[in-house]
């Protein structure tokens, strides 16, 4: 640097200023290249995604119909109204289930648990989320299915896919009570709110966007899964008359159809991914404009 | 509060470590049921002959796992740069959702896809192309077998699709978190935006960079329906680059049937579980670690 300042001395070629105004057409060609090269990943990325949703949409929509939709006949291979019907029974039961869990928790661990204790319970959350779906499907199969000695059923299906479901619930509803403002909760309790009253009244209207994110995309989440069910259950054509009953869903549909082209099995198979690639993408649609309404509305409230 | 009800907080509290805990204690009964002779961790899976060596399917795991990683990886930080630098705001505002929308789509739904889709464009096109052009290489030389266009070169496809919103959204992520003061003093100094993204951004986001890696391991290591639909189902060492093969999680649901039925079969399958859980815990965790940004982990379905 010294160098270029002084008069009269020679420039030093190890110069960081040398050098580098030196190569500036290399330089700046090299970074505009990589400007147009690195932009076309995109057309990698996204167009497999075109593609999926097109070749189901195609395979699906010439040959859904309506009463296909809502038939319940037993017998007839193309009626996905049951599985429809049982897919939405699981998942209202499944997601209260894993509210009932995870928003208690969640609410417990940011306002009752002390850092310390805090810390390994989400440690312990994050684990929960992180475990492939085949391990909880396991665990539910040894516990539910032959420990307790429900068999395939409903009930031990719809409580898998719950524990399957909750971490997500949890975390949200953590991060939701933990991230309202300290001045706020000390308000709160220091003109003489009891906890409860304070979880009640004040933290739930503040972290209840949030939390209902975290339920839609534990929903979004847990309607797509396949192993937790199909381990747990196996497949009814009716409507599970007891909670003892075994039970269809959509996913297990598609898996056990798949490989069986030609027999009408397969163009069923590609109905149901449809509709689940529908109700997935409404889903998570869902939770982005929330998320993004609740972040938006926070920056405004408390900057 | 009530003498009585100062543990009734704690109750809800722990539910995911219980849950965990119930995890562990009903795979690890169950795979201490049955004597499998030691033949666990060997490379042979042969039922009818008392061999239960897991290895082959350990081996089928971390032959898609990685790769798959590696593509996913190159591909995301690649997306990354591109939408933190180069692309206009608006384009990468309506791009981006798309790669995270990858994250949304249930694994069943690619599975049933590439089954029926891609598994024929790659008996037909890719597998040959591939072996004319890389015969040379150890492994991929050969005959191709038939199988279909299923095994090894499809799942690992797959794999880097699944994995790829995950190590986009957490590189992209941590790269939006570099101080702006950064940038503008690397620019401001006379070097290129790839200049300041290579020996500034980056290095200042390594973190985010290795723990995208890691939980985008996780996440292909541990992908069961979609593999168990297109690997192809083998239980012995794959031959070449095109055999079919088989992961752990793809070899546990694969099995279920016959896990319902004999109890050596279950205790098998309980072991693969408690080595699988073992790998996708130590990884998520060292994963986790390393940043800590919520939304990213939620868009990303972690």
């Amino acid at each position: 640097m010294a160098n270029v300042l002084l008069p009269g001395a020679a420039l030093d070629p190890d110069d960081i200023l040398t050098r580098s105004t030196g190569r500036l057409f290399w330089r700046t060609g090299f970074d505009r290249c990589i400007g147009w090269i690195l932009p076309l990943l995109f057309v990698v990325a996204i167009f497999p995604i075109l593609d999926l949703v097109y070749y189901i949409s195609s395979q699906a929509l010439p040959t859904l119909t309506f009463g296909e939709l809502t038939s319940t006949s037993p017998t007839a291979i193309d009626a996905l109204g049951v599985p429809i019907i049982t897919t939405f029974e699981i998942m209202l039961v499944a997601t209260l289930l894993a509210v009932l869990l995870g928003v208690f928790g969640g609410v417990a661990t940011a306002e009752f648990l002390s850092p310390r204790a805090a810390e390994w319970i989400r440690a312990s959350a994050n684990m929960l989320a992180g475990a492939p779906s085949v391990i909880v499907g396991y665990f539910g199969f040894i516990t539910f299915c032959t420990y307790f000695g429900w068999g395939y059923s409903y009930i031990a299906g719809v409580v898998t896919l719950s524990f399957f479901m909750t971490p997500y619930v949890f975390r949200t509803a953590d991060l939701a009570f933990t991230s309202i403002p300290r001045p706020i909760r000390e308000a709160a309790l220091g003109s003489g709110a009891q906890p409860i009253q304070y979880i009640l009244k004040v933290g739930t209207p503040i972290a209840f966007p949030q939390i209902l994110t975290g339920v839609f995309l534990a929903m979004a989440i847990g309607v797509g899964e396949t192993a937790p069910l199909v381990l747990t259950t196996t497949h009814g054509v009716l409507i599970p008359p007891t909670i003892y009953s075994p039970v269809s869903f959509l996913t297990g549909l598609i898996w056990s159809d798949f490989s069986s082209p030609g027999s009408g099995l397969q163009a069923v198979a590609f109905q149901a991914a449809f509709l689940l690639m529908v109700v997935v993408v409404a889903l998570n649609i869902v939770v982005r404009i929330v998320s993004a309404r609740y972040r938006k509305r926070l920056e405004g409230l408390y900057q | 509060m009530h003498r009585l009800g100062w543990f009734l907080p704690f109750v809800p509290a722990l539910v995911p470590a219980a849950i965990i805990a119930g995890i562990l204690v009903s795979l690890l009964s169950a795979g201490l049921q049955a004597n499998l002779g030691g033949s666990l961790f060997s490379f042979r899976w042969n039922p009818a002959q008392n061999e239960w060596g897991i290895g082959v399917f350990l081996v089928g795991s971390f032959l898609t796992a990685i790769p798959a990683l590696a593509f996913s990886m190159l591909i995301g930080l690649g997306l990354a740069i591109a939408s933190t630098v180069y692309l206009p705001r608006f384009m990468s505002r309506w791009l981006d959702p798309f790669v995270d929308l990858l994250a949304g789509i249930p694994s069943v739904v690619y599975g049933i896809w590439a089954y029926v889709s891609i598994a024929p464009l790659f008996a037909n096109t890719f597998n040959p192309w591939l072996n004319t052009n890389l015969g040379f290489v150890p492994g991929f030389g050969g005959r191709v077998p038939s199988t279909g266009g299923q095994g090894l070169p499809i799942s690992i496809f797959i794999l880097t699709l699944m994995a790829l919103p995950i190590t986009t959204l957490l590189i992209r992520d941590s790269l939006r978190s570099v101080p702006k003061d950064l940038w503008e003093s690397g620019l401001a100094l006379g070097a290129t935006r790839w200049e300041v993204m290579h020996r500034v951004a980056l290095p200042y986001s390594s973190r985010g960079v290795l723990s995208a890696a890691l939980l985008g391991f996780g996440r292909a290591f541990g992908e069961t329906v979609a593999v168990a639909m297109v690997i192809g189902g083998a239980s012995t060492l794959p031959t070449s680059f095109y055999s079919t093969s088989n992961t752990i999680p793809a070899t546990m649901f694969s099995l279920l049937d016959s896990a319902r039925n004999n109890s050596h079969f279950l205790s098998a399958i309980a072991d693969m579980g408690v080595v699988l859980l073992a790998i996708t815990l130590v990884v998520n965790i060292l994963g986790r670690r390393l940043v800590s940004s919520v939304y990213a982990y939620e868009m990303a379905g972690l």
